[in-house]
């Protein structure tokens, strides 16, 4: 019984495996073509190794005059680190104050944010670029950091943990004469670790791999996107092979992130499908 | 009121003013705006003072007339129930594999995943040159599977949806995937002991025990991802095939920021909308029949 057992589980790691793998083929595929010549992209004898391996497409595309990889990279680090802090931060302090504070006009905030949910940030780009248009942040970094610190989603997920944490943590703070300020920053936010990680890897990723926002609010080379620097590197070239090494440079840094956080990484997005 | 009410009343309010500026001037203010340009007609060229009230014109022209739009109205509910369906169901049946019946679990999951958190454009990129004339695609047909006349994927106005979908479904399967690995987690496994006393087979336990049990995860997951479908934009955009298989939110960009119509386009993000939303209602109405809490 337990050996027919595992013999079913070996022949069920197989299929899944080589489904696996066929799933990864695509990306192998990019990883292949980016060290690769021009003319051995298409090749008829097709080789997952070429003979010689062309690092220096990586450094054409990250030194182009035009528009750097470096630059892109810098670009979306930037905007992807302060979009993050900044919804964290906002997120916590809206997150506790619906969940920990009595004021007047709680439920009614809480109920205008949640019947926005539904409506999707495309439906609304063309008053957002008219309003950057109008301030001047159009063809800044910060018209995609903005938008990025306010996620009704992390608001919502911060609350839910918010709610969930006893009250009386708080009433002995009280007593000492904490007001709520103390009692977020020193008693109850550092509790809210698990969801704050959350929070991180889901705004990250989201402004990681941003691109109509980008596309519609940053024209300028200078202020590129690794998702633009793909997309001029698609626009600009018959180069299949430097396309793939633009493409293979904005998602190896998203692999190496998941390689070493990946118990993170599942926990966040497992978190945001548990219903609250 | 009371002192102490004051103060919480304060103190509320200073911890929500962050979010309360940016829900104002980056959420509702923007929607009250597009519904109004909606109802106008304007060239965001011609100035404020272009701007004209038409009332419901837009709506009636893009519903009625606008040949391009009903195209892009058409191929996006196209989208919609393939991609969502099939990257569910494959999403399930290997979220249930890899949970216990197979070894390599950590490896197997990443496979799966990778995709998910990857660029979408560099995902996008990969598959229009996957599906090439010349490519990869092509070269399997002809050499493994000995296909004499090779289909043109990009340039058929009808068979350039599939890349569009395989790179949809491909990118989407791991969000469900990890969720419904999550809700396995929490089926009890005693349930399934007694189904194996009663002499279930995998098959029967399955769809007798596993389907019904994670239920409202299919609910929620089928909502997220059928909205996630309606919103395509980037694979198409990417694959230059805005013209020959538009979208919703292709056609959105083009007259918005192709033509600078403002007002269309903005009628155009409303029928976005009332879809979306009319997708949500049906999906909670329809929860009570098929979701087993």
């Amino acid at each position: 019984m337990k050996r027919e057992k595992q013999g079913t589980k070996v022949i069920n790691t197989i299929w899944v495996t080589v489904c696996g793998c066929l799933f990864l083929m695509p990306l192998l595929w990019m990883l292949s073509s980016s060290v690769k010549s021009g003319p051995e992209v298409f090749a008829d004898d097709f080789k997952w190794i070429p003979e010689i391996i062309r690092w220096d497409n990586y450094i054409k595309v990250w030194t182009n005059a035009n528009a750097p990889f470096w630059r892109a990279m810098c670009n979306s680090l930037f905007v992807s680190v302060v979009s993050t802090l900044g919804q964290l931060l906002v997120s916590s302090m809206a997150g506790y104050a619906l969940a920990k504070i009595q004021f007047k006009g709680k439920h009614a905030v809480f109920i205008a944010m949640m019947a926005t949910m539904m409506i999707p940030g495309q439906a609304t780009i063309i008053p957002k670029f008219i309003l950057f248009r109008t301030i001047g942040l159009y063809d800044t970094l910060w018209s995609l950091i903005l938008p990025g610190w306010f996620s009704i989603t992390s608001i919502f997920l911060l609350r839910q943990f918010y709610m969930g944490l006893p009250n009386d943590l708080m009433e002995s703070a009280k007593v000492d004469g904490a007001d709520h300020f103390l009692i977020w920053y020193r008693v109850l936010m550092p509790l809210t670790k698990p969801v704050m990680v959350t929070v991180i890897v889901l705004s990250f990723i989201n402004s990681w791999n941003e691109y109509l926002h980008a596309l519609i609010f940053l024209p300028s080379n200078q202020l590129y996107t690794v998702s633009l620097a793909i997309q001029y590197w698609m626009n600009m070239t018959d180069e299949y092979n430097l396309m793939m090494t633009a493409a293979a440079s904005a998602v190896i840094p998203v692999i190496i992130l998941y390689l070493f956080t990946q118990k993170y990484f599942i926990a966040s997005i497992a978190t945001t499908g548990v219903k609250g | 009121m009371s002192e102490r009410q004051k103060r919480e009343n304060r103190a509320g309010w200073l911890f929500m003013l962050p979010a309360m500026v940016l829900f104002i001037t980056l959420v509702i203010f923007p929607v009250i705006m597009s519904l109004f340009l909606s109802f106008t007609k304007w060239n965001f060229l011609s100035g404020v003072s272009g701007i004209k009230w038409v009332g419901l014109s837009n709506f009636v022209k893009l519903l009625t007339r606008d040949r391009k739009f009903s195209i892009a109205l058409a191929n996006t509910f196209i989208y919609a129930v393939t991609t969502a369906p099939v990257s569910i169901v494959l999403a399930l049946i290997f979220a249930y594999m890899i949970n216990d019946k197979v070894y390599l679990k950590k490896f197997n999951r990443m496979c799966f995943f990778i995709p998910y958190i990857s660029s979408m454009v560099a995902l996008s990129a990969v598959f229009r040159f996957l599906f090439r004339s010349d490519g990869p695609i092509n070269s399997v047909l002809i050499h493994v599977f000995h296909v004499s006349v090779v289909p043109e994927w990009l340039t058929s106005t009808s068979l350039c949806k599939i890349p569009i979908i395989c790179v949809m479904i491909y990118a989407g399967i791991g969000y469900s995937l990890i969720v419904y690995m999550a809700a396995l987690q929490n089926v009890p496994g005693e349930l399934y002991d007694a189904a194996a006393v009663d002499g279930a087979g995998n098959v029967r336990t399955f769809w007798k025990i596993t389907i019904p049990l994670v239920s409202p995860t299919t609910f929620y997951l089928s909502i997220v991802r059928l909205i996630a479908a309606f919103k395509v934009f980037t694979a198409i955009n990417v694959m230059g095939m805005a013209d020959t298989a538009p979208s919703i939110v292709t056609q959105i960009y083009t007259n918005a920021f192709g033509a600078y119509e403002f007002g269309n386009a903005s009628a155009e993000a409303w029928i976005l909308v009332f879809i979306i939303l009319v997708i949500t209602g049906i999906q909670f109405l329809a929860q009570k029949k098929w979701v087993v809490y």
